[in-house]
């Protein structure tokens, strides 16, 4: 439970500090780190349901997704300002640096073992957005 | 004399696809983008391709005249989404109520030139490295020296990055000095956790957005954008991953 908390934590603050690494302005920081939190809250939850991790990347990154069409909505801003920073704690540094170092060690197994489960985060980030994309592109009212 | 017009049109157009492509929005973006605007400024037809390297655009007018320009883009110059806002809303402005070619013009290189405040990137950086290296697992101990390695990395991206021949060197040189960095720190100070610092700082340099976006372009349908992007942040990992690989071995972590 403490785990969690410090997790939630740091994927705030961590948000918010590449919101200012990518330039937002200050207006808007906290309902775009405020993203981070609960995709990473959602990632938590979808892991207790399944232990894959494409499928858990997927619901988080696809609630991403849907928190940053709708946010962008109420505050009249482009998607994609709220979308980078509530996705940011999903990239999967942590597998990265584990199949690197592995790799050093002559360890290959371990390592392609760390590989496969950062290109399942990649591949569910990205198709999470990608539903949600195509949803949203298609109930749009078409203007002539 | 009515083509000098046009084409200064188009070339307005352009520059503001251009620094929408640099500042890091999707292809998708700035075709739709380019588009209306190209609409706005009266042509009937607008044919429109961006990829990362290069915008093609074509205007058809309505008396039959078209006109082609295209840019090569060069060099990214990093999520900006300060800039990306500004860009949005301008063109939104002038899709309601087109600006004079000169305004537009003044307007664009308004929003290029002014930059936020670099501590405020600076502290983001330290932020975001710091948060990331206790959300993977680390002590309060390990966030500090992370965010003391951002501080780092954050003056060579803004030194190094428009000296380096590309991204790719930039990526080996910079993870290889920050790894040795931190593995001589964490041989000094044997509390800390060289995995666990080095974690948050990979955060800031790995291009994960950017390659989490490609995936996304191929999906959506810009297969040559995403592929290009793809490729091009798959090597930058690879070079982030061997620098950090380099100061492994060097430092015999």
């Amino acid at each position: 439970m403490e785990t969690i908390v410090i997790q939630l934590i740091a994927a705030f603050i961590g948000s918010m500090g590449f919101c200012m690494m990518f330039r937002l302005r200050p207006g808007l920081l906290v309902p775009a780190s405020a993203g981070g939190l609960l995709c990473w809250g959602v990632y938590l939850m979808s892991m207790q349901w399944s232990d894959g991790i494409f499928a858990a990347a997927f619901a988080a990154s696809a609630f991403a997704a849907m928190y940053a069409e709708i946010l962008a909505r109420l505050l009249k801003a482009p998607a994609t300002l709220f979308l980078i920073p509530a996705v940011v704690s999903l990239v999967p540094g942590g597998t990265l640096y584990y199949a690197m170092s592995y790799a050093v060690r002559g360890d290959f197994e371990t390592s392609g073992s760390y590989w496969a489960e950062t290109v399942q985060y990649v591949l569910g980030i990205a198709c999470g957005m990608c539903i949600i994309w195509a949803l949203f592109t298609t109930i749009r009212p078409r203007k002539n | 004399m009515k083509a000098d017009t046009e084409n200064e049109i188009l070339h307005q157009i352009l520059d503001m696809g251009e620094l929408l492509l640099s500042t890091g929005a999707e292809v998708k973006r700035v075709e739709n983008t380019l588009n209306r605007l190209g609409k706005a400024y009266g042509a009937v037809r607008m044919d429109v391709l961006a990829i990362t390297a290069s915008i093609v655009v074509t205007m058809t007018f309505p008396d039959g005249s078209e006109f082609t320009q295209t840019r090569r883009i060069g060099q990214m110059s990093g999520t900006d989404l300060d800039k990306l806002e500004r860009l949005n809303a301008l063109s939104r402005r002038c899709c309601e109520n087109c600006l004079t070619i000169q305004e537009l013009k003044e307007e664009i290189s308004k929003i290029r030139s002014e930059d936020v405040p670099r501590w405020y990137v600076y502290l983001g950086s330290v932020m975001a490295a710091a948060a990331f290296s206790v959300f993977f697992g680390g002590t309060l101990g390990d966030g500090a020296a992370a965010g003391t390695f951002a501080v780092f990395i954050c003056f060579c991206q803004y030194y190094f990055i428009p000296r380096c021949p590309n991204r790719l060197i930039f990526n080996l040189l910079c993870s290889m000095a920050a790894g040795i960095g931190i593995y001589g720190l964490t041989a000094l100070l044997p509390d800390l956790q060289a995995d666990k610092i080095i974690i948050g700082d990979i955060m800031l340099l790995i291009p994960g957005i950017a390659i989490t976006n490609s995936v996304k372009d191929m999906l959506v349908g810009d297969t040559i954008a995403g592929t290009m992007r793809f490729l091009e942040s798959l090597l930058w990992a690879g070079a982030l991953a061997g620098g950090f690989m380099a100061s492994m071995w060097i430092m015999g972590g």
